[in-house]
């Protein structure tokens, strides 16, 4: 019993650290021993036209986060200071299209983007030349970003609601205008939201392949894109590993460097 | 230093009315306590002059001008929150400099200004601590800091020692007494503690449970000439006995109280008239009435007999509650002035209540 009390914390954990183990620690040792069955496999990823690939990922990632997050904290803003009571309404219809088949919002997506499509009917209308969107940058974004946006969301709107309006009264009551108050105490006081929102976007979209691949064409190659090429068509995955694990290391120095730029951006506002 | 009006202002929530037609002065460079019990709308009238609400219908002029629609931030008017609202993000220096940065000051200017005023507010020691760090009492110094940095025209303080300990409670009081007559600044104090308000305040307005303002003056006049009854329970205790009125051709005024008898009352310092027969509550402070075991002093307007009840030794002063042949209870405050009392009340002890007739405030039923 002495036993069980003091080390009950730990017991508790057990089954989850097995589970841990077994499937996902064992699994991902193996597979990265993979990558080294071959030196070539390392001095193969590490090249320039890879390298292409990994910043148009990195660019691909960024844009949809900075596009997510200026469409998302106005709107986590005003859900909190304005619709606070229809703001539950409103998440239900957000999660709602997550029922149904991601593929499906893809397709559905092209009915707007293509040639005789709603966007370009409607441009047409109003006397607009018509756009080709499909298979270039701006569409994966503007799929990328429909995908995203709700990631961004929720946590901007739980830190919004975490904020103590008191603090912006105070704020205004010393002077500040609304964009004053809002870089020197609103922004700062979310600041934990922002980085979290910031990198629920940026991690994924960094490794998503679904999204440039159909909405791309055949022309933007990703991350994601290579990845599944060597495993899954050229069924070479020692190269597929060791591009992962490239590619990894470079996402990990992205994201320090997205927390530190966001750190320092808020710091700025507050001077 | 500018004077405050508030004319004829009306504020509601959600249907329901805070304030109905309220008119207010506020003397420029004065301490003014708003004394309300809870609910009574005082903190409303505060964030409706500091900006943060707007009237449904009325004026607030800040001197000669009409504030009642201009931003809050562009108001020369400060508050203390309740809350202190002090800034978590930033150091006790970014807290107190957050205005002068706002205005866009240079910084020498700024770090100039601000540690003057953390000298001045004795907390230049702490100046790059974090607000998490600080005690309440620092904190409550800190709000101060930041909020009279600006020289506003007038300073609002919503509850501000509500958080803080008694002892602590009576040193910032002083505090702030101090650093208003230093400044000259209009100061707003909201509270519902009779005795903060009492001690702060030059002029004082008590406000009741619908949002009316009951009485304006200074604390003195509202202790000793309440002018409804509502206001002599609310500021201090007091004894309320309900009567006639009588008087003969203007001498000799007294009040008829049903099982107790005439009791003799002095009108000239009574702004209403009584006329003949009205029915009036008498109200007389604890502490003004004398309580003894000796039947026989003649040196007093009134004597009413009665038998203690309960004794509560407050230290400086013991509290007697005595229940009249009548069934009335009154209690007296009685100074422990003496080491070795010449008489002992006791429990059951037969005592004598006596008092001057000028003791007694007259007040409408």
């Amino acid at each position: 019993m002495r036993f069980l009390r003091k080390e009950l914390p730990f017991t508790i954990g057990i089954p989850a650290v097995v589970w841990q183990v077994l499937f996902c620690i064992i699994p991902l040792v193996m597979l990265l021993s993979v990558g080294f069955r071959s030196q070539e496999a390392y001095s193969l990823v590490v090249s320039w036209l890879y390298g292409r690939v990994i910043g148009y990922s990195l660019f691909l990632a960024a844009a949809t986060m900075l596009i997510c997050l200026a469409i998302a904290y106005p709107i986590a803003y005003l859900l909190v200071t304005r619709f606070y009571r229809w703001r539950q309404v409103f998440l239900f219809f957000l999660m709602v299209p997550f029922w149904t088949n991601f593929l499906l919002h893809m397709f559905a997506w092209y009915f707007v983007l293509e040639r005789e499509g709603v966007l370009n009917t409607a441009l047409r209308s109003v006397g607009f030349p018509t756009l080709s969107l499909l298979n270039t940058p701006i569409a994966i974004l503007i799929m990328m970003v429909y995908y995203y946006v709700p990631f961004a969301l929720l946590p901007l709107q739980s830190a919004l609601e975490r904020v103590d309006w008191r603090l912006r009264e105070a704020s205004l009551d010393l002077g500040a205008s609304w964009w004053q108050s809002m870089r020197s105490v609103v922004i700062p006081l979310t600041e934990g939201g922002i980085i979290s929102a910031a990198l629920l976007v940026f991690v994924p979209a960094f490794g998503e392949f679904a999204i440039p691949e159909l909405m791309g064409g055949d022309r933007s190659m990703v991350v994601g894109t290579v990845v599944s090429y060597y495993m899954l068509t050229a069924r070479t995955p020692e190269v597929g590993i060791a591009f992962t694990v490239f590619s990894a290391a470079i996402l990990a120095a992205a994201a320090i460097g997205i927390v530190r730029g966001i750190r320092f951006l808020i710091r700025q506002g507050v001077r | 230093m500018r004077s405050i009006r508030l004319i004829n202002v009306s504020k509601s929530y959600h249907r329901e009315t805070v304030l109905e037609n309220v008119s207010l002065t506020i003397p420029s460079g004065k301490f003014f306590a708003l004394l309300g019990p809870s609910g009574s709308g005082k903190t409303t009238i505060l964030r409706l002059i500091g900006g943060f609400e707007q009237p449904d219908s009325g004026k607030i002029f800040l001197g000669p001008d009409d504030i009642t629609h201009r931003p809050v931030n562009q108001r020369r008017i400060n508050t203390v929150f309740q809350s202190y609202a002090l800034f978590p993000h930033l150091t006790v220096f970014e807290n107190v400099a957050y205005s002068q940065r706002i205005k866009g000051m240079d910084p020498a200017r700024i770090e100039e200004r601000v540690m003057r005023m953390l000298i001045t507010m004795h907390l230049e020691a702490h100046a790059h601590k974090s607000i998490s760090q600080l005690s309440g009492g620092q904190q409550q110094r800190v709000a101060l800091a930041r909020a009279i940095i600006n020289e506003p025209d007038v300073l609002l303080l919503d509850e501000p020692l509500a958080a803080l300990d008694l002892s602590m409670r009576e040193r910032m009081l002083l505090e702030l007494i101090d650093l208003q007559d230093k400044l000259k600044t209009t100061f707003v104090y909201v509270t519902h503690d009779q005795t903060e308000a009492l001690t702060v305040a030059d002029q004082m307005a008590i406000m009741n449970a619908d949002g009316e303002i009951e009485q304006q003056g200074t604390p003195k006049e509202i202790y000793e000439f309440p002018a409804s009854s509502f206001v002599a329970r609310f500021v201090g205790s007091t004894n309320l006995l309900r009567g006639t009125f009588r008087t003969d051709d203007q001498s000799d005024p007294r009040v008829e109280v049903p099982g107790i008898g005439a009791i003799a009352v002095d009108t000239h310092r009574n702004p209403t008239a009584f006329r003949q027969g009205q029915q009036v509550l008498l109200s007389i402070r604890p502490e003004k009435i004398y309580v003894t075991l000796d039947a026989h002093r003649t040196d007093f307007a009134n004597r009413l007999g009665g038998t203690v009840e309960s004794i509560v030794y407050h230290g400086r002063s013991t509290q007697y509650w005595v229940r009249m042949a009548s069934g009335e209870r009154v209690q007296v405050f009685a100074q422990n002035d003496e080491h070795f009392p010449q008489e002992v009340i006791d429990y059951d002890s037969p005592v004598y209540l006596y008092w001057q007739r000028e003791n007694g405030v007259l007040l409408e039923r």
